[in-house]
């Protein structure tokens, strides 16, 4: 956004500034420096744009069309790095594994966003309520999980799941019933989905509660003068004027599902249930790192992003037309 | 009205895909930031970058050891690097090599050797390291040859060895199994009196002990010769291991999961899990989980397929490799020949609790205590060299060991939970190394 600003502000300036001048002779010059002006300012963004996102993807893009080929004969010939074309990309698409990963994620997705939004939702529509109390406790209270690092939060839960290290185990064993197995499909994937919930619903509820308070306090006035309940103020009035901030925080959800990658990474160590492969960030891993495929990791890598942007512009594109009166 | 947001929106849009981008992208290329070591003058003193994870900078027993050697050899100093386990040393190897930037000592699993060979990153040091031959067995030093040449010394082996709870089975009425039958039937002997506690875990991780199990049984997983790869992954003596564990798996007769969890440790612990057939390190991690449950553990050699045929191959281990860019390769080679193979050496090896490959440290195994696990077993050390003699069963490990350790472990995983043929995964196994082989181009016999 500054490079935006940036190279938008020079051409009035420099109407202005030919307007008051007129000497002849080194107004081309002056004009030649005044262009130069702007670039200089916006170098160093454009510097780190080149190094840091340009060259990466670009990398990455060269790296998927290449792969280690065997040069000479004989069992142990030499492994060289060569273009191979779209292998990797072939094999991309007839991986099953590379694609049962997105049906897990489907799976995790389907139940970690709507819970994290609905609880974020809710939490920020209580704090938000007139006469609540302990208000700034509740809120800290809720958003501390969100400082829990990823990594972290999974080795507590995974604890928390052994039924030789469970609590809840342990409870269920006093009162009777058998060890819960909490890593086991179907389980598995509410017990990943309490995770995200834990850690995630502070932060989004932090972002709802925000936009909440910037709503102008003389609607909720009139419509209690009207006989609004608090319960018709929250449904009729705050959801629908929070619906930006919930279709932002939506589409970080999703985001953050398909890039879901600590958490069954952690996991996995300690259950049979999590392959290597479980979903497709690790099986990126995997190739990339265990079985020394760059080129096949960095086309999965390609179709990941590829396909995270696609779903982002439909998901933004469906809600956009509802929430901001789009084509009105 | 339409149009403000409208823009403001496409902008906002384009951010975000960007930041998609940069993220999703992020992660196959940080590859490219790879390790920063500086490089040395030729002349003059020498620092030697070692990575290792036996020898850890904080250990006084380590530095002990690199002290030693820098006392002996003026103007070298040695530099400890632990940069994580096998897997994790190859790939940050691989990428070191890509980026000029190497260390100079690695130590990896034999395992990892073939793969590392023919990625042309470690160097051969067969002329380097001759006068270290006559100080390692020849089956010890084979481990650390790929096609006739030798690319490290090695550091440890891993004798195969089955560790119990002497206490509990007795308790349970058992002998210590001699065969995989006898094993079997203490499995169910176990297993019958109290449903909680089993033999032991089946832990599809263990992709070394399959391994090593098969060739038991006669079965060869990779072999090379002139015309290039044999797989023999599913050949019939390894299908037959797959059945054996199949029954024990059907009948819950071991229980499923993962080794060292804190849920494998907690029923080391509580005598829930009672042995684990692995090699001569098995004790020593044993004891880091569970040590107040030492004095009650005692070692045997590996049950077998034949009664009274006592050989096995090796499991684990590690070598110390010098990667083909160093730019100190020939006092690289010095030390690791010194550290793995020389008497003073492996000796001082001994220090770190682990098993040492050189005759040296062999030797001194003998006179040294029994592991604190089971400190009543004072015929440890004389039972595992007896081991070492009897390990001449060749493991020959091909160069996609990672694609199949990967393939096997979770289909294996899976089959277990699904109640599917287990002779299904080592078929489905060699169909992905087979096909992984071909695929990079090396001539496979199918």
């Amino acid at each position: 956004m500054t490079t935006d600003q940036a190279t938008a502000l020079p051409p009035g300036t420099r109407s202005v500034g030919g307007a008051r001048r007129d000497p002849a002779p080194p107004r081309r010059a002056r004009r030649a420096r005044r262009r130069l002006v702007p670039w200089f300012f916006v170098a160093p963004a454009v510097a780190f744009f080149v190094a840091f996102l340009l060259v990466p993807i670009g990398y990455a893009l060269y790296l998927s069309f290449r792969g280690l080929r065997v040069e000479g004969s004989g069992a142990y010939g030499r492994r060289v790095e060569g273009f191979i074309g779209l292998d990797n990309y072939t094999a991309v698409f007839t991986d099953a594994e590379f694609l049962a990963g997105f049906g897990r994620l489907l799976g995790y997705g389907l139940i970690a966003v709507p819970c994290v939004l609905g609880l974020a939702l809710l939490f920020a529509l209580l704090l938000d309520t007139p006469r609540v109390r302990f208000a700034g406790f509740a809120r800290t209270a809720i958003f501390l999980p969100y400082a829990v690092p990823g990594v972290i939060a999974s080795l507590l839960w995974g604890f928390l799941y052994l039924p030789s290290t469970s609590p809840v185990s342990h409870l269920a064993r006093e009162l009777g019933g058998g060890p819960l197995d909490m890593l086991s499909y179907p389980t598995l994937y509410f017990s990943l989905a309490n995770i995200a919930l834990w850690s995630g619903v502070g932060f989004n509820m932090i972002i709802i509660y925000t936009s909440l308070r910037s709503i102008p306090s003389e609607i909720y006035e009139a419509a209690r003068i009207d006989g609004a309940s608090e319960r018709t103020i929250a449904l009729r009035i705050k959801v629908p004027l929070v619906a930006p901030a919930l279709v932002l925080t939506g589409l970080f959800s999703i985001i953050g599902t398909i890039q879901l990658y600590s958490e069954p990474a952690t996991l996995r160590p300690i259950t049979t249930t999590i392959s290597s492969t479980w979903v497709p960030l690790m099986k990126i891993y995997q190739e990339a790192f265990m079985n020394d495929n760059l080129g096949g990791a960095a086309a999965a890598s390609v179709v990941l992003a590829v396909g995270t942007l696609l779903v982002s512009l439909v998901v933004l594109r469906f809600f956009q037309r509802r929430t901001f009166g789009g084509d009105a | 009205m339409t149009t403000p947001p409208r823009t403001r929106s496409a902008a906002g849009r384009f951010r975000l895909a960007r930041a998609l981008t940069a993220i999703a992208v992020g992660g196959a290329t940080t590859v490219l930031a790879g390790c920063g070591a500086g490089s040395d003058e030729a002349d003059g003193p020498v620092t030697l970058e070692f990575w290792t994870y036996s020898l850890k900078g904080a250990d006084p027993a380590a530095q002990a050891i690199i002290d030693r050697y820098e006392e002996e050899h003026p103007g070298v100093t040695i530099r400890l690097s632990e940069v994580g386990g096998t897997a994790e040393t190859s790939s940050k190897l691989l990428a070191a090599d890509r980026a000029d930037d190497v260390p100079d000592i690695v130590q990896v699993e034999y395992r990892a050797l073939p793969s590392l060979v023919v990625s042309g990153v470690v160097r051969d040091i067969t002329d380097d390291v001759a006068d270290a031959r006559e100080n390692v067995d020849e089956n010890v030093w084979a481990l650390n040859s790929v096609d006739d040449r030798v690319y490290g010394v090695p550091q440890d082996i891993g004798p195969m060895m089955f560790t119990y709870r002497a206490d509990l089975f007795e308790r349970y009425g058992v002998e210590v199994p001699t065969t995989w039958e006898e094993y079997a039937a203490a499995a169910e002997t176990i297993h019958a009196q109290d449903p909680d506690v089993y033999i032991a875990s089946f832990s599809a991780s263990q992709f070394e002990f399959f391994a090593a199990q098969a060739a038991q049984a006669g079965s060869r997983w990779w072999s090379a010769d002139d015309e290039g790869w044999t797989v023999g992954i599913a050949d019939e003596a390894s299908l037959r291991t797959a059945d054996f564990w199949q029954d024990l798996v059907d009948r819950d007769l071991v229980s499923v999961e993962p080794l060292l969890t804190p849920e494998w440790n907690a029923k080391i612990n509580d005598g829930r899990i009672l042995s684990w057939a692995a090699a001569a390190w098995a004790p020593s991690v044993l004891y880091s989980v569970a040590p107040d449950t030492a004095g009650q553990w005692a070692a045997a050699p590996l049950p077998q397929w034949t009664a009274g045929d006592p050989a096995v191959p090796f499991q684990g281990g590690s070598t110390y490799l010098v990667p083909e860019k160093s730019e100190h390769a020939e006092e690289a080679a010095e030390f690791a020949a010194w550290l793995g193979a020389s008497d003073e050496g492996s000796e001082l090896l001994l220090d770190l609790d682990l098993y040492p490959g050189g005759n040296g440290g062999r030797a001194a195994t003998l006179e040294s205590d029994p592991p604190r696990l089971m400190p009543e077993q004072t015929d440890f050390y004389a039972m595992a060299d007896q081991v070492i003699q009897d390990t001449t069963i060749p493991m020959t490990w091909g160069p996609n060991v990672n694609v199949a350790q990967g393939a096997f472990s979770d289909a294996l995983n899976q089959a277990a939970l699904d109640g599917t043929p287990f002779r299904d995964v080592y078929t489905a196994t060699q169909e992905t190394v087979v096909e992984d082989l071909a695929n990079s181009g090396y001539p496979v016999r199918r």
